[in-house]
């Protein structure tokens, strides 16, 4: 069961991002991108971690993808016009020998050393909300404290560059 | 056939490298940060995956860490291209070349 599921959500997620980045439309492509979101929240499921698959559905799919259709469409007209012309023909093989080099290295790797198993069943209650909130609020309270100060100067900067420049504060 | 930890990073690996090829090859900025989404989300499935391997909930919480550190590069990444958008009338790369114009 576990199987086919993996290459389900796997396929499902390998074809969005395919599709995301072959079609011309940048819309289209935002869309494919939630396809495959959508799909990492399964795989995300099958590692036992239901409360990242809420998350990623929620933050990614909902908030991030939002923000991007968003401009998209606040942009619409050249943007959705999508690339005007193609890479040009000798670029292709700069473009595709280092993912392929990449590829050969870590499947003659595998091959090599044959596959690792997934080390047991999960325990009880593994990536549940109150085990991963257990260590947020703990052992890493400080990255978390820390990572609040980065969204709030994500939120500064995004204000900042987005207001009209002669109406800033400190102008 | 059992699904093992080497089939999730072949699968990260297959969709980071997905996300690279398109982050070279398309010239909308806009659709590049899209790619720059993807390669972060394939490094968010190795965190679970060692996760699970190890028994060891740390990497959710480096998950966690990573979702804030792509919103907020989103933000940030989508607020500069409104702005370069306002002035230059495009977000085209082969359009952005210089830094002063």
């Amino acid at each position: 069961m576990e199987g086919i599921l993996f290459w389900v959500f796997g396929s499902m997620m390998f074809f969005g991002g395919l599709m995301m980045v072959v079609q011309r439309s940048a819309v289209v492509s935002a869309v494919w991108l939630i396809f495959a979101f959508v799909s990492a929240a399964g795989i995300f499921a099958l590692l036992s971690a239901p409360f990242l698959a809420v998350m990623q559905i929620l933050v990614y799919s909902g908030a991030i993808m939002v923000l991007f259709l968003f401009v998209i469409m606040m942009l619409q007209g050249p943007v959705l016009e999508g690339d005007r012309k193609r890479l040009a023909l000798p670029l292709w093989p700069a473009v595709a020998v280092p993912p392929l080099a990449i590829v050969v290295m870590i499947v003659g790797y595998v091959m090599r050393n044959g596959l690792t198993g997934m080390g047991g069943p999960a325990p009880e209650g593994f990536g549940s909300p109150e085990h991963v909130a257990g260590l947020l609020l703990g052992k890493y309270l400080l990255a978390f404290e820390l990572i609040s100060i980065v969204l709030l100067v994500a939120i500064i900067g995004a204000l900042a560059v987005g207001k009209d420049e002669r109406k800033l504060p400190w102008k | 056939m059992e699904i093992t930890l080497t089939h999730y990073l072949l699968l990260a690996m297959a969709i980071f490298l997905t996300g690279m090829v398109g982050f070279i090859v398309r010239r909308n900025a806009i659709v590049m940060l899209m790619c720059v989404e993807l390669m972060l989300s394939s490094v968010n499935i190795v965190f679970a995956a060692y996760s699970r391997f190890h028994g060891n909930a740390d990497g959710h919480v480096f998950v966690l860490m990573n979702f804030a550190v792509a919103a907020a590069e989103a933000a940030i990444g989508l607020a500069i291209l409104v702005e370069i958008f306002r002035r230059r009338r495009t977000v085209n790369v082969d359009d952005l070349k210089a830094l002063m114009e």
